[in-house]
């Protein structure tokens, strides 16, 4: 079922963002000719207009970023919480499967969006200098990569992969925050959208507190003792940094999950 | 089995009690008009058996098992607004319940699309509030559940939707289910009802089977019903 969610999520999501893809990559095709042959023209009109398709790349690169974020909070608002609730929250599947698939979907998107914006700027810097030169980096990293030892690809691997999990897992915590913020403010009769901000206020709040008080709490424990006699090595304390955060974005986001069920078990309140 | 079980049920809201130690069952192949006036809680007892609220006490059953994902797979519910997503075309919205739901006759849904003239590409934002709240009840109908829930289906609506409304769930239903139909309308309804449950500031006033009423009482159902809540 969860499979099922996820694609007619993608469905209703990809119906936004894949036009915004286009556009953005569109546009960065038009910024790529704008800085080759119009900005610089003689012609005021051509330079203008060459002005202007670079800032609307701008103000793709914007709508794009904006959107992932809003489609995040908007798709679990409306889908869940507003009148298409009626729906969702009466199919044979379980409150968690439909927490997981927007959570799935909205992170999909966010790592969609930096890939993309990533390709658009390859796009509107693109010569075959600069490609020969990227790649030639590249070139440079494998030959570098050849000389390594096994211990020391291994690790540099498992840490790319270690920060790879730590992004997937903050964005998905951070969107449990805003979905447990909309979770209880739409469990009171009135005011639920004003509520909601208020509970993501208070939240904020109560995370940075928390986060304060844990740090002051550790750096009396033994534990902030240990740490710091401890001597390891660059690669074992980046390991260890990494592990901790990871760690520590897990209870973030576990507690916020937590949250935001409660509230749509016990209190869900649809109008 | 009964389709639909209640036994002590209550719900507040706040200090307002929405249903009060309601108790009765529905048995299966049984057309039930759930009928009371305005704020009676009908709908919060159809949110209940949906799972939607939870019960402050008591118990209620569908199909023998309690509100959650087990028991929607017996349910087929029309909420009394539209909630289908109307981004989705008609085609998107039948691929829907497909997915989810077993028991959807999909041959059927897409005869009931065709009988209205909608085309299966025709997004739902495309269509009147009229057709909207037609093609969700087709979905509704188009599944061969144990308990349908029709929350309100005729409120709203011209005459003729309202015999469009009733002649679809009456040639649609799963025979062997149980029909819950809340609403007030009674008149409209009343010709498709098997049996009826008059509940008032959430306490069971009456529950009978609608030949027992014209006979031992002489007089049709929303005429009873004018004399159970006049006010």
């Amino acid at each position: 079922m969860l499979r099922k969610l996820m694609k007619h999520e993608f469905r209703a999501t990809g119906q936004i963002m894949l036009p915004l893809y286009l556009i953005l990559l569109v546009t960065a095709f038009g910024s790529n000719i704008a800085g080759r042959w119009m900005i610089d023209s003689q012609i005021s009109a051509v330079s203008l207009l060459g002005g202007f398709m670079v800032m609307a790349f701008a103000i793709a690169i914007f709508a794009a970023c904006l959107m992932s974020f809003v489609l995040m909070i908007q798709r679990f608002y409306k889908n869940l919480l507003q009148d298409e609730g009626y729906l969702m929250l009466t199919l044979p599947v379980s409150i968690h499967q439909h927490i997981w698939a927007k959570l799935i979907v909205s992170v999909v998107w966010f790592i969609t969006t930096l890939f993309v914006l990533f390709l658009a700027c390859m796009v509107v810097a693109y010569n075959v200098r600069f490609i020969q030169e990227f790649f030639g980096v590249f070139a440079d990293i494998l030959r570098g990569l050849q000389k390594l030892k096994i211990s020391e690809a291994l690790n540099g691997t498992v840490i790319i992969l270690e920060f790879l999990v730590l992004i997937f897992l903050f964005l998905a915590a951070f969107s449990l925050q805003f979905y447990a913020a909309l979770a209880a403010g739409h469990s009171l009769p009135n005011h639920k959208m004003a509520y909601s901000v208020g509970c993501f206020f208070v939240f904020q709040f109560l995370v940075q507190f928390l986060g304060t008080m844990f740090l002051i709490g550790l750096s009396k424990s033994p534990v902030f003792r240990f740490l710091s006699n401890w001597d390891p090595s660059a690669i074992v304390a980046i390991h260890t940094g990494l592990l901790m955060m990871i760690a520590l974005v897990l209870v973030y986001g576990a507690i916020f999950y937590i949250v935001t069920i409660f509230f749509l078990k016990k209190h869900l309140n649809l109008e | 089995m009964p389709a639909l079980e209640c036994k002590e049920l209550c719900k507040n809201y706040g200090r307002t009690t929405a249903l009060d130690r309601l108790t009765f069952s529905i048995e299966p192949g049984r057309i039930v008009g759930l009928l009371g006036p305005n704020g009676s809680g009908k709908t919060t007892l159809i949110k209940l058996a949906n799972g939607l609220l939870t019960p402050d006490a008591g118990y209620i059953s569908v199909c023998g098992c309690a509100p959650g994902p087990q028991s929607r797979k017996d349910i087929s519910y029309l909420p009394e607004r539209t909630a289908i997503p109307i981004w989705m075309s008609a085609k998107q919205l039948l691929d829907f319940y497909g997915d989810f739901y077993e028991d959807f006759r999909r041959d059927a849904a897409e005869e009931m699309l065709a009988h209205l003239n909608i085309s299966p590409s025709q997004r739902i934002k495309q269509m009147s509030k009229g057709t909207r709240e037609k093609v969700q009840l087709i979905v509704v109908m188009s599944r061969a559940a144990k308990l349908y829930l029709l929350d309100e289906p005729i409120g709203g609506v011209d005459p003729a939707t309202r015999d469009y409304i009733l002649s679809t769930i009456i040639s649609n239903y799963n025979p062997e289910a149980a029909v819950v139909i809340s609403t007030h309308l009674i008149a409209d309804v009343e010709k498709v009802l098997d049996e009826v449950l008059f509940i008032n500031q959430g306490q069971l006033v009456l529950q009978a089977g609608v030949d027992e009423i014209r006979e031992e009482k002489g007089m049709s159902v929303d005429a009873l019903f004018r004399e159970v809540f006049k006010c």
